[in-house]
């Protein structure tokens, strides 16, 4: 226990010292949220959907870029082939990594939704807490995605081009950046099988309609994102590589897949319902 | 070396693919022995010292360190030994003092931060971010993080390469001090002057073999290459008649007359004999020196190569 501890303290103290962590988990989404809300707070929907949008970026943000690609970066320099000699596992540093996460990312939400109500009177979700549960298990789902990535890309360049094949379509085709009914044919299709789409649909289900996290397609999401989360973080560790020289297979990316099969299994659930 | 050794490898080998980067090497390592192993790049050094870490499996062969079986036993034998490796960092905002209680966390016993940092001369670089360090104090740094659970066995890789001589002679004398407190140390390096002054043993490895292995005073004995004597005398010598000492090989006299140089296989006897003709011959010696066979003298002979090829 006194490993993991140290290792989320050093975590925490290391992120918050660093620039790009602060410009792009609070000062990057902040930016965004009070030039979209001031253009586009005309009705609670608009607003709930400027709300959404904020997290969802900084959910994908702080799991492509602030797990995946730190963790690449750790690797490359060095830093985990020192952590190797010593008698810990790959599991300390993985539980930090998604820890750190939650704990940088949560006052931006409270944040967040405390500037929407107050300066935009959007009304406060009548489930706070299940919301606040509902992203966590968004934030931690991506960020062990973000692992995954870390774990099977053999380069920065490899992973960097992972990240944006990930990051790019599911902030365009999740409903997060562009409204849900502009999605027509087949591009509806590709949204019910892009991850964020369950993350995005929760979060404005809970604070659009106020829904609980237990309502059945609530739950579903959540379902999805923590099976993402367990798979994810145990693919995580199987592949996980101290060393850059460790090079993995080519067809290893394939697991990528896999982690994120239940949202595969989501989109065809959908897409047969309809 | 003590009865049981801390470290005994037989018939180690370790293959990449169709490359054969450790072939079968031999060797133990006793309680408080300085072992060095030296190579040229690429010689096996480091594949062998990284599976006695348990860093890397081995291919063939047995090894046991500590009592520990490094393949089977790592998370164990990595509680108990400390290693040094080229090539590591740690992240660039991290304070020094912060460092040493991370890495402390990680084992089942560790020092005090503060105990460690006095002893490496780290004390006022304590709140210092890794990233203003200079590479003596990050290298001072990475032996303190070596140190953190008190190990016995010690494994520095090359942990003076690439510092300026003055950092060298700390590090040096930080090696020497483990040594004091009986922990057992293996080393590898480059710096011929390292092995000669730091270890009791050195194994010299070549194409992933150890090609000879004793104390460095044994391998130089062994060397084929011949000890030199050189003499200067106050008045000219006349080269026609200097006699032919005993076990001398070959003389040659410089232009001016008084610098005297001879080869000697045996050159202590040779010295002496030296001594008397010149006090017979009433000629006064102005200077002498007498330079063995060096390390370095030795590892090229075995290998054919320079240490840094």
């Amino acid at each position: 226990m006194k490993t993991y501890l140290a290792i989320i303290a050093m975590d925490i103290k290391l992120a918050l010292r660093l620039r790009a962590v602060i410009f792009f988990n609070y000062l990057f989404p902040l930016i965004f949220f009070f030039t979209f809300a001031t253009l586009l707070h005309r009705t609670p929907e608009q607003l709930a959907f400027v709300v959404t949008m904020s997290i969802t970026l900084g959910v994908l943000g702080s799991g492509f870029f602030g797990s995946g690609i730190r963790a690449i970066q750790e690797r490359e320099l060095n830093i985990l082939r020192r952590y190797k000699v010593t008698p810990i596992t790959p599991v300390p540093i993985l539980v930090g990594s998604m820890f750190t996460g939650w704990i940088i990312f949560i006052p931006y939400i409270l944040v967040l939704l405390l500037l929407a109500h107050f300066l935009y009177q959007m009304q406060l979700p009548a489930h706070m807490v299940q919301l606040l549960v509902f992203i966590s298990l968004g934030l931690i789902a991506f960020r062990s995605l973000g692992l995954v990535i870390a774990s099977v890309a053999n380069t920065m360049q490899e992973g960097t081009i992972i990240v944006q094949l990930f990051y790019f379509p599911m902030l365009l085709l999740s409903g997060a950046t562009v409204p849900e009914s502009d999605f027509k044919g087949v591009m509806q299709i590709v949204h019910n099988f892009v991850p964020a789409t369950y993350l995005v649909k929760g979060m404005n289900s809970m604070m659009l309609g106020h829904g609980s996290l237990f309502q059945k397609d609530n739950w579903l999401s959540a379902l999805a994102l923590i099976i993402t989360t367990v798979v994810g973080s145990t693919v995580a560790t199987k592949l996980f590589r101290w060393e850059k020289e460790e090079k993995i297979r080519s067809s290893a990316k394939w697991w990528v897949v896999v982690a994120l099969l239940p949202f595969l299994v989501m989109g065809l659930w959908v897409w047969l319902r309809h | 070396m003590s009865a049981e050794p801390v470290i005994q490898v037989q018939s180690l080998q370790k293959s990449y693919g169709k490359v054969e980067a450790v072939k079968g090497i031999d060797f133990q390592v006793g309680q408080g022995e300085v072992f060095g192993l030296l190579g040229p790049n690429g010689a096996g050094k480091t594949s062998t010292i990284e599976i006695l870490e348990g860093l890397r499996p081995r291919t063939s062969g047995e090894a046991t360190v500590l009592g520990f079986d490094p393949d089977r036993q790592k998370q164990q034998l990595k509680d108990r030994i400390g290693v040094c490796l080229q090539a590591t960092n740690l992240p660039a905002k991290i304070r020094v003092q912060e460092a040493l209680e991370l890495f402390g966390s990680f084992y089942s016993r560790s020092l005090s931060s503060e105990q460690l940092l006095n002893r490496l001369q780290l004390w006022e670089k304590r709140a210092a971010y890794y990233e203003t360090l200079s590479g003596g104090q990050k290298q001072r740094l990475a032996l303190a993080l070596a140190l953190v659970n008190d190990p016995q066995l010690l494994f520095l890789d090359e942990p003076t390469t690439g510092l300026d001589p003055q950092i060298r002679l700390e590090i040096h004398k930080l090696i020497e001090e483990m040594k004091g407190e009986n922990r057992t140390v293996v080393l590898t390096t480059h710096y011929i002057e390292e092995a000669e002054r730091l270890c009791d043993r050195v194994a010299i490895i070549d194409e992933g073999k150890i090609v000879a292995m004793g104390t460095p005073r044994e391998l130089q004995q062994k060397s084929r290459m011949q000890s030199r004597i050189d003499i200067v005398t106050a008045q000219v010598l006349n080269g026609n008649a200097l006699p032919q000492w005993p076990d001398a090989l070959e003389n040659s006299l410089a232009e001016d007359g008084r610098s005297l140089t001879v080869y000697s296989s045996r050159p202590a006897r040779t010295l002496f004999e030296i001594m008397k003709w010149l006090d017979h011959q009433s000629l006064q010696l102005e200077d002498v020196h007498l330079k063995r066979p060096t390390l370095e003298d030795v590892f090229v002979e075995l290998t054919g190569k320079k240490l840094r090829d």
